[in-house]
C-alpha cells in the first residue's frame, strides 16, 4: 500500500466535500433538525386522554366516578355526552379517547351488590395505546370500586379494611418511566444509521456516473487504498456527528448519562466503521446512484427503526423476526447506547455487542472490497 | 521492448456483439500511432483492454512488453491513459487535480513540483493554477488531462478520442503538444474519428466495425487504397447527380464528400467525358469538375465500400482536405 | 414522454427487482416486527416467605399470559444481575413475613423491580402486575369476609370497566401496523423514484434537451410524473393484496373512496418529489432533502407513535405530513368501514397539499432552469 496514494485520495476527497458547502451544513444540520423532531415528537406516554362520557343516571355515585377520572394524571374528562349517538361521533372523530358509558341503574347497582360494569370505549385501531388507555381506566376504575367497598364496609359496621397488598414498585434506569429517555438514544442511533450510510453511499457511484472513476482504475491505485482513503475523511465527518447527536440527547434532552466516554467513543467508531462501510459497499456493487439511495433507505433506515428495538421490543417479536434481527447493526449499537447512558455499564458485559460490530464491519468491509473492481465491465 | 504495443488477433465479445475482431498490430517505440475509424468501430474498446480495463476474450496483447491481463497493475505503473469521458475532477482547482494524479503516480515533493510547472506551462494554465477545473472550457481542460496522465513521464500513453468536442484551433495545439511528447522517444496511441488530425500520425490502422481494414502510414493508406483515380464533380441537383455518374462509363465508385462527389474511375480523362455527357444530357449543371488527389477519406471509403457507409465518416472535416488540380 | 418515462425505468431488471421485492419484504418485516403487544414479559421471582399466601399471589402472575417465568431465585442479589444484564425484565420479591401480615389484615408489601430502560413495556408490565395485585387483593378480601359475614359479602360492590374495544377487539397489532406500511412504503418508493428521476435527467445533462423541444412545462411535470403514479398503483395493490390474504386484515370500507385517498395522497408526494427536484442540483442533494422529509415523516404521521402523545406545537407539525392524513383513510377504510362523511377532512387536506406543493414547483422549475 502506497502512503502517497492513499493520502492523494483522503487529500482529493477533503477538497470535494469542502468545496460543496451545502451538503457539509447538511451533514449537520439535519442530524439536530431530525433528533429535534423525533426526539419530541416520538412519545408513547398517555397523559391527559380526553374522555367523554355517557351518563345514563346523572347520580351522585356516578359523579363521584368521574371525579375519580378528572383527579388522575391521565385523564380529562372533556364531554359529556347527552345521548351514545353523540358519544359514537367524539370518538370516531377523534374528540376523544376514551368513552364512558355509565349504566341508567348505576346505583341500584351498587347497592345490589356484584359485579357492576362501566363501559370504556376505546378506538383500539392503536392497540397500544388502547392498551394503556384501558390500563389507567381500569386503574381508576378500581379505585373507585376500592373507595366504595370501603364506604359499603364502614356502614355495615366494618373497620376499614386494609388492602392486603400493596405493589411496591421501583424501576432501575428510568425512574419517571418517561419514554424520552428511552427514545431520543434510539433516535440517535437511526439518525447515525442514516447519515453514515448516506455520506458514503453516493461517493462511488457519483464518480462512475461521471467518469472520473474510469480515469482513476488507470492509475496504479488499489481498491484498498480508494477505499481507505475515500472513508477516512467520511469517518471523521460521522464521528463528530455522532458526537453532536449524542450532546443533543445529554444537554437538550436531560438523557442521563451514566457511562463512561471512552465507551461510548468506541463503540460510535464502531458502528460508524460498519454503516460507512455499508454504504461504500452499496456504492460499490450499484453504481448508479438511485439505485444505491433505493437500498441505502431499505437497509438502514428500516432495520434500524423496526428490529433494532428502537421502538418495538425485541423480544416480543416472532422467533424468525428476532432471528432476523441479529442481521442488524443498529440493534448492537442501540443495547449499546442504552446501557452506557441510562445503565452506566461497563466494558465486559458489553463485550458481545462489540465483537458482533467488530465482525459485522469485517464481513462488509470485506464485500466493500470485494466488489470495487478496477475493471469496467 | 520497453515502449511498444503487440497486439495478436485480439478479440473482444460482448454477449454476441464483437466489438474487437481478431485485430493485430504493432507500435514502434516512439511514433504516433492512431487508431482511425468511426464511433462503435471498436477503438475505444481496444484501448481500454491495453489500458487494463477490459479482459480480452481471446487473443493476446502486450504493452511494454508485458501482458495486458497478467501484469495490469505493473502495465498501469508506465503508462498514461487520458479517458474519452475527459474525467478530471470539475470541483478541484487545475493544481488540485494535478497534485491528486502526480499522487497516484507516486510523483512526490521537488519532481512533483517541477512536473506540475511544466504541466502548466505546456498547458498555457500557469498562473490559472487556482481555477476550477469545471470553469475552464473544453480545449484548457483537455491539455490539462494530457498533463495529468503524463506527469510520471510514462514511456506510452494511450489517449482514446481526446480531441473530441474540441474547437479547431485547439485541436491544432494538441496535436503539436503529442509531436513534442513524440520527438522525447514517448509511444502515443491515439484514437480519433477526424480524418484530418489522422495525418498527424507517423502510422494508422484503419478500424471499421471492430476489424482492422489497413495499416500503414497516412501517405500509403491514400495510395495503396484507392485503385485508380479520383474526380471531384461540384454539381446540382447533388443526389440526382450521383445517381448519373455512378451508372456512367469507367466509373467504379462514386459517394457524396461534403457538397460534392468523389469518383473513382479508371482512367481520369476518359471518365471526365464521359461522366460531362451523362450529366448534361440529364440537363444537371456541373459546377466544379476536376481531378484530385486520394484524401484519407477516400481511402476509408474505398476500404469499406463492401458494407454500408457511402459518405465519410466526419463531413465536417472533409471538406478541409479536398483540394483541385 | 410518458413511453420514455416507462422504458427507462423498466428497462433495468434491477429497476423492477427494487421496485417489487423491498415492498413485500417490508409488509411481511412490519407485519411481524412491528408489535407493542407484550407475550411474554420476562419476569423473575424471589419467594422468602414460601407460605401458602406467597404462593398464591406468585402463581396468579406466572399464569397470566403476559408473563414468562424465566426464573426462581434464592437471595436478592441475584436480582440485580439479572436486571442489569437485561435478562429479567422485572423481578417480584415477596419478603418473609407475608402471610403474617396478610393473615393479621395489615397491608403486605409486594416489591417490583422494573428494568425501565423501555419504558413503554414497563408501564404496560406494570399496569398488569397491578391489576393481578389488585385481583389477589380483592379475592382475599373477599374471602374473608364471605367467612366472617356472608349476608353483607354477597352484597359487596366490585366496579369494573368493561373493556369495548372498537375496530380492533383483540388488540392485534398487525390490524394497526399493515394498512399503515401501505402508506409509508408507497411514501417512501413514490418519493424517491419521483424526486431521483428528475435530478438525475438534470445532472446526466438531458434535461436541457427535453427543454428544448416543443414541450409545455406542465406537460413536462406530468409525463414525469404519471409513470410513478402507476408504479405506486401496482405495488400498492400488491400489498393489499397481502394485507387481505396473508394478514387477513379486513377490510370494511369502500375501494372507490380508497381509490381516490390514495390517488390525491400520491399526487401529494408527487408535490413533494418535485419540490425536492427543484431545490436539488445533484442526486446527491436529492437524496438528502428525501431522506430528510421521509424520517419525520413516517415516524410522526402517527405510524407507529401515537399523535395523541406528542405535545400540541409537535401536533400542528403533522398536519404538513401527507401521511398523516392518509393513515387516517386507509386504516378506517380497513378496519373502522369509514365513508365519505368521516373521511372528507382528509381528503381535501390532502387535495390542499398536493395543489399548494404541485404550484409551487411549477413556480420554481421555471425559476431553475432560466
Amino acid at each position: 500500500m502506497s502512503l502517497n496514494r492513499l493520502s492523494a485520495i483522503t487529500r482529493k476527497e477533503i477538497i470535494q466535500i469542502r468545496r460543496d458547502p451545502r451538503s457539509l451544513l447538511i451533514v449537520f444540520l439535519m442530524p439536530a433538525m431530525l433528533m429535534a423532531l423525533m426526539g419530541y415528537g416520538i412519545s408513547l406516554d398517555q397523559k391527559n386522554v380526553p374522555v367523554c362520557v355517557f351518563d345514563r343516571e346523572g347520580s351522585q355515585q356516578s359523579q363521584d366516578l368521574l371525579k375519580h377520572f378528572q383527579a388522575s394524571i391521565y385523564f380529562n374528562v372533556v364531554m359529556v355526552n347527552d345521548d351514545y349517538a353523540s358519544l359514537v361521533r367524539a370518538i370516531d372523530r377523534g374528540k376523544c379517547s376514551l368513552g364512558l358509558v355509565i349504566p341508567n341503574d348505576f346505583s341500584e347497582q351498587l347497592r345490589n351488590g356484584g359485579e357492576v360494569d362501566v363501559q370504556g370505549i376505546v378506538d383500539a385501531t392503536d392497540d397500544n395505546t388502547a392498551n394503556l388507555i384501558f390500563g389507567y381506566g381500569e386503574a381508576v376504575v378500581a379505585g373507585y370500586s376500592n373507595d366504595v367497598q370501603l364506604q359499603y364496609l364502614s356502614s355495615n359496621g366494618f373497620a376499614t379494611m386494609n388492602a392486603p397488598v400493596s405493589v411496591q414498585s421501583r424501576t432501575w434506569f428510568n425512574e419517571d418511566l418517561d419514554s424520552s429517555n428511552f427514545i431520543v438514544p434510539g433516535v440517535v442511533v437511526l439518525v447515525m444509521a442514516v447519515i453514515g450510510t448516506f455520506l458514503t453511499s453516493l461517493t462511488v457511484a457519483r464518480e462512475w456516473e461521471r467518469g472520473t472513476m474510469e480515469q482513476l482504475v488507470s492509475t496504479p491505485v488499489t481498491p484498498l487504498e480508494v477505499t481507505i482513503g475515500k472513508l477516512i475523511p467520511y469517518f471523521a465527518l460521522g464521528f463528530i456527528d455522532t458526537i453532536f447527536c449524542e450532546a443533543i440527547a445529554v444537554f437538550w434532552f436531560q438523557v442521563p448519562f451514566r457511562g463512561a466516554f471512552v465507551m461510548m467513543f468506541l463503540a460510535s467508531a464502531l458502528f460508524l466503521a460498519v454503516v460507512l462501510l455499508l454504504g461504500y459497499w452499496i456504492s460499490a456493487a450499484t453504481k448508479s446512484q438511485l439505485a444505491a439511495s433505493q437500498f441505502s433507505l431499505v437497509l438502514t433506515f428500516l432495520p434500524a427503526f423496526l428490529l433494532s428495538g428502537f421502538a418495538f421490543p425485541i423480544d416480543q417479536m416472532p422467533i424468525a423476526v428476532q432471528a432476523i434481527t441479529y442481521l442488524t447493526p443498529a440493534r448492537y449499537y442501540l443495547t449499546l447506547v442504552k446501557a452506557i447512558f441510562l445503565k452506566g455499564t461497563g466494558v465486559a458485559p458489553l463485550m458481545p455487542q462489540m465483537f458482533a460490530l467488530t465482525l459485522f464491519a469485517t464481513i462488509v468491509g470485506r464485500m466493500a472490497l470485494r466488489s470495487f473492481r478496477k475493471v469496467l465491465e | 521492448m520497453e515502449n511498444s504495443v503487440l497486439v495478436r488477433d485480439l478479440v473482444k465479445r460482448f454477449g454476441t456483439f464483437t466489438a474487437v475482431d481478431h485485430v493485430s498490430f504493432e507500435t514502434q517505440p516512439g511514433e504516433v500511432f492512431g487508431f482511425l475509424g468511426p464511433n462503435g468501430s471498436g477503438k475505444s474498446t481496444t484501448i481500454r483492454i491495453l489500458c487494463g480495463l477490459l479482459h480480452p476474450t481471446s487473443g493476446r496483447a502486450e504493452v511494454a512488453g508485458l501482458d495486458v491481463v497478467r501484469s495490469s497493475e505493473q502495465i498501469r505503473r508506465q503508462i498514461g491513459y487520458m479517458s474519452q469521458k475527459f474525467s478530471l475532477y470539475n470541483d478541484l482547482t487545475v493544481i488540485e487535480n494535478l497534485r491528486f494524479y502526480g499522487g497516484l503516480y507516486n510523483v512526490v515533493g521537488g519532481e512533483l513540483d517541477e512536473r506540475i510547472r511544466w504541466a502548466l506551462a505546456m498547458a498555457g494554465l500557469s498562473g490559472r493554477e487556482h481555477s476550477l477545473t469545471g470553469t475552464l472550457s473544453g480545449g484548457w481542460k483537455q491539455r490539462l488531462a494530457l498533463g495529468c496522465a503524463v506527469l510520471h513521464r510514462p514511456r506510452i500513453i494511450f489517449l482514446d478520442e481526446p480531441t473530441s468536442g474540441v474547437d479547431p484551433v485547439s485541436r491544432r495545439r494538441f496535436w503539436e503538444l503529442i509531436q513534442e511528447l513524440s520527438a522525447e522517444g514517448v509511444t502515443v496511441f491515439v484514437t480519433t474519428h477526424y480524418m484530418d488530425e489522422a495525418e498527424y500520425c507517423n502510422r494508422l490502422a484503419l478500424i471499421f466495425r471492430g476489424r482492422l481494414v489497413a495499416l500503414g502510414t497516412p501517405t500509403e493508406l491514400k495510395l495503396n487504397s484507392v485503385k485508380g483515380e479520383i474526380l471531384m464533380i461540384e454539381a446540382s441537383p447533388l443526389g440526382q447527380a450521383l445517381e448519373v455518374v455512378k451508372t456512367a462509363d469507367g466509373v467504379r465508385d462514386a459517394a457524396v464528400f461534403g457538397n460534392a462527389l468523389h469518383v473513382v474511375v479508371a482512367n481520369a480523362d476518359a471518365a471526365m467525358t464521359a461522366v460531362r455527357t451523362a450529366l448534361d444530357s440529364r440537363g444537371i449543371q456541373i459546377k466544379r469538375m476536376g481531378r484530385i488527389r486520394p484524401s484519407l477519406e477516400d481511402a476509408f471509403v474505398a476500404l469499406t465500400s463492401d458494407g454500408a457507409t457511402r459518405t465519410a465518416p466526419s463531413r465536417a472535416d472533409a471538406r478541409t482536405k479536398s483540394s483541385c488540380h | 414522454m410518458l413511453r420514455k418515462e416507462f422504458i427507462q425505468l423498466l428497462r433495468d431488471p434491477r429497476a423492477r427487482f427494487g421496485l417489487l421485492v423491498p415492498s413485500i419484504l417490508q409488509v411481511l418485516i412490519y407485519g411481524y416486527a412491528a408489535t407493542f403487544e407484550l407475550h411474554h414479559v420476562r419476569m423473575a421471582v424471589l419467594d422468602l416467605d414460601h407460605s401458602y399466601e406467597s404462593r398464591d399471589l406468585l402463581s396468579r402472575f406466572e399464569s397470566n399470559g403476559h408473563f414468562e417465568l424465566i426464573a426462581t431465585l434464592n437471595n436478592r442479589h441475584q436480582i440485580t444481575d439479572l436486571i442489569d444484564r437485561g435478562t429479567a425484565t422485572l423481578a417480584i420479591q415477596i419478603l418473609p413475613g407475608f402471610s403474617e401480615l396478610v393473615g393479621k389484615g395489615q397491608t403486605a408489601p409486594v416489591q417490583v423491580i422494573l428494568d425501565g430502560t423501555d419504558s413503554n413495556t414497563a408501564l404496560i408490565a406494570l399496569g398488569y402486575i397491578n391489576e393481578i395485585a389488585n385481583g389477589y387483593a380483592q379475592d382475599y378480601a373477599k374471602a374473608n369476609l364471605m367467612r366472617t359475614a356472608p349476608a353483607i359479602a354477597v352484597h359487596l360492590p366490585d366496579v369494573e370497566l368493561a373493556r369495548r374495544p372498537w375496530y380492533n377487539p383483540n388488540l392485534e397489532s398487525q390490524w394497526f401496523f399493515v394498512p399503515g406500511t401501505i402508506g409509508s412504503i408507497l411514501l417512501t418508493s413514490c418519493l424517491t423514484l419521483a424526486a431521483f428521476a428528475i435530478v438525475r435527467e438534470r445532472e446526466v445533462g438531458t434535461l436541457e434537451q427535453v427543454m428544448v423541444s416543443p414541450i409545455s412545462r406542465l406537460e413536462f411535470i406530468l409525463g414525469k410524473t404519471i409513470p410513478f403514479f402507476l408504479i405506486a398503483t401496482t405495488q400498492m395493490i400488491l400489498i393489499m393484496l397481502i394485507a387481505r390474504l396473508w394478514f387477513q386484515v379486513p377490510f370494511h370500507g369502500s375501494y372507490l373512496l380508497l381509490g381516490i385517498g390514495t390517488s390525491v395522497f400520491l399526487l401529494s408526494i408527487l408535490g413533494v418529489a418535485l419540490l425536492i427536484s427543484t431545490v436539488s442540483g445533484t442526486q446527491q442533494q436529492a437524496m438528502i432533502a428525501s431522506f430528510f422529509f421521509i424520517m419525520p415523516a413516517i415516524t410522526l404521521s402517527g405510524f407507529s407513535f401515537p399523535i395523541s402523545a406528542m405535545p400540541r406545537v409537535m401536533q400542528w407539525f403533522t398536519y404538513l405530513d401527507p401521511l398523516r392524513f392518509y393513515l387516517v383513510i386507509i386504516r378506517g377504510s380497513f378496519l373502522k368501514g369509514s365513508d365519505w362523511a368521516a373521511l372528507w377532512s382528509q381528503i381535501v387536506a390532502l387535495v390542499i397539499i398536493a395543489t399548494a406543493l404541485l404550484a409551487i414547483s411549477v413556480q420554481r422549475f421555471h425559476k431553475s432552469l432560466d
